[in-house]
């Protein structure tokens, strides 16, 4: 199952993701067409990690 | 099938081994368990009052020993601020960007919170059932629902976007301009429940459309057990022509399970819940086979207003075949067969509504509406059953009754009073149908 796909790899690019939110959100201060569009964007990368990251919780 | 031939939305999830599905769950039980100790007053309470904290849920033993919620309670915290949802709510107001309540069908309707996150969770379940049940992004979905506070339809809409498919909402129109409207733009699949789809096709032949010749390909249905009663989902295939696909779910849990290609019984999407049945005498949470029981189920990943070890009522039983897809989700065979609190003492005899469904639905000189009236007579229940003949089967009366009623008894072990009612006078339902009604004083 996990040997199939490149888990570790794509866990690590969503972290990045994650990571790269929050600098955007630093950056944008109080402009919220940028806070509210990481609202978004948040919840779409959680949704890749509850169907690849969580799968490094079995590992 | 899929471009890339895939039958699966998440291979890595659907087809997991079972032992390590079983490890995941514990997991993200113990995570949202802690999400709820922390963040949702009511949880806290519920938990520390059980003398339990996050760290002791370390295997499925722990969490059975985790107190249960049901809907009385989500009724209750609504008394409690913040308003209108309660302190079972676990993030701050402002975060919550959607509000759905649950259609009353029991009760006092219960509000729903949901952040964005918990919205795109919603979708991406829901992703989950249309993948599995050959949505691709060919396909032009037509929704005739409401688009209104009852969550219906509304998560198939945003997984259906999500996967590609051109949706088409049928929000205001009537059910007639649904169907011209399917025909126009030659959709390929849609989604209702079980009583609108037949009463679609019914309206599609009073003006003059047959509705196998619009081109529908895949229906799936909702709200109501009978896309998994075998009479009801025949006659819903025979009268579109379609493959139909029946998926459980519920708004203040989610869409938690679904019927994929093979047609065998229901999976449960494990990845994201955990479902446990309980034997409703003894408390037990059964393991065995084609044993009945009330399901407890828990949504992993809800934010806002978590559902943990929910005592649904809803009887499901776990099938003791499996299913050809190569998914490893467990399955349950025939969907919610009843309802804890529906399956009710006629004569003196257990009676699950659904059973009278399966056979009026079994009989073609029948229409797909019928109601059932319990009375109480003195001491006596009195049964009735109202239906209607089809036109041209008028003259079949005294058979046809004579069948039905050797059918019921056989099926239910009850005898009913039979009311013929004139063709199309019953009532009709767009949402969810309420054909049996207890008249009796509780």
């Amino acid at each position: 199952m996990a040997k199939e796909y490149k888990i570790d790899e794509m866990d690590a690019k969503i972290q990045e993701i994650k990571k790269a939110v929050e600098e955007i959100e630093k950056l944008g201060g109080d402009i919220e067409a940028v806070k509210k569009n990481l609202v978004r964007l948040r919840a779409s990368t959680k949704m890749l990690e509850l169907n690849i990251s969580d799968v490094k919780l079995v590992m | 099938m899929a471009k890339n031939g895939s039958i699966y939305w998440n291979p890595i999830m659907e087809t997991m081994p079972r032992e390590k599905l079983r490890e995941l769950q514990v997991k993200k039980f113990k995570r949202v368990f802690e999400w709820a100790y922390k963040n949702s007053p009511f949880y806290k309470k519920l938990y520390k009052d059980a003398g339990m904290e996050p760290g002791d849920i370390k295997t499925l033993e722990d969490i059975k020993k985790v107190p249960k919620t049901d809907k009385g309670m989500l009724r209750e915290v609504q008394n409690r601020p913040p308003f209108p949802y309660g302190d079972m709510l676990a993030v701050p107001l402002q975060d919550v960007t959607e509000f759905r309540q649950t259609s009353g069908t029991t009760g006092t309707p219960v509000y729903q919170a949901d952040t964005w996150q918990d919205w795109e969770w919603w979708a991406e379940s829901w992703a989950y059932i249309l993948y599995a049940q050959g949505y691709r992004d060919t396909d032009r979905m037509f929704l005739p629902f409401g688009y209104n506070i009852f969550v219906a339809f509304w998560a198939c809409h945003y997984a259906a976007e999500k996967l590609g498919c051109e949706v088409v909402p049928g929000g205001v129109l009537d059910t007639e301009a649904r169907i011209m409207k399917m025909q126009e733009l030659k959709c390929t699949a849609f989604g209702a429940t079980p009583t609108y789809v037949l009463g679609m096709a019914d309206t599609a032949r009073k003006i003059g459309i047959d509705p196998r010749s619009i081109g529908i390909q895949r229906i799936t249905c909702a709200g109501e057990p009978g896309a998994s009663i075998p009479t009801t989902k025949q006659r819903i295939e025979e009268a579109w022509g379609a493959k139909v696909y029946d998926h459980i779910g519920a708004t203040e849990i989610g869409a938690w399970s679904y019927m994929c290609t093979a047609q065998k019984g229901l999976h449960i999407n494990e990845a994201f819940f955990l479902v446990e049945i309980e034997d409703t005498e003894t408390g037990e949470i059964i393991e065995e086979p084609m044993k009945n029981g009330k399901m407890i189920i828990t949504a992993f990943d809800r934010q806002a207003k978590p559902c943990i070890r929910f005592d649904s009522k809803d009887v499901i039983r776990w099938a003791d075949y499996e299913c050809e897809c190569g998914r490893t989700f467990r399955i349950i065979d025939g969907g919610v067969v009843g309802r804890a609190d529906d399956i009710t003492k006629v004569k003196g005899v257990l009676l699950a509504p659904t059973a009278i469904e399966e056979v009026v639905r079994s009989f073609n000189e029948l229409s797909d509406e019928y109601e059932v009236i319990v009375t109480k007579k003195g001491d006596i229940d009195d049964i009735m059953l109202k239906i209607e003949i089809k036109p041209g089967f008028e003259k079949q009366e005294a058979d046809i009754l004579n069948r039905l009623k050797d059918q019921l008894r056989v099926k239910t072990n009850l005898g009913y009073k039979i009311e013929i009612h004139p063709y199309e006078s019953l009532p009709r339902y767009a949402l969810k149908a309420k054909r049996f009604k207890d008249l009796r004083p509780h």
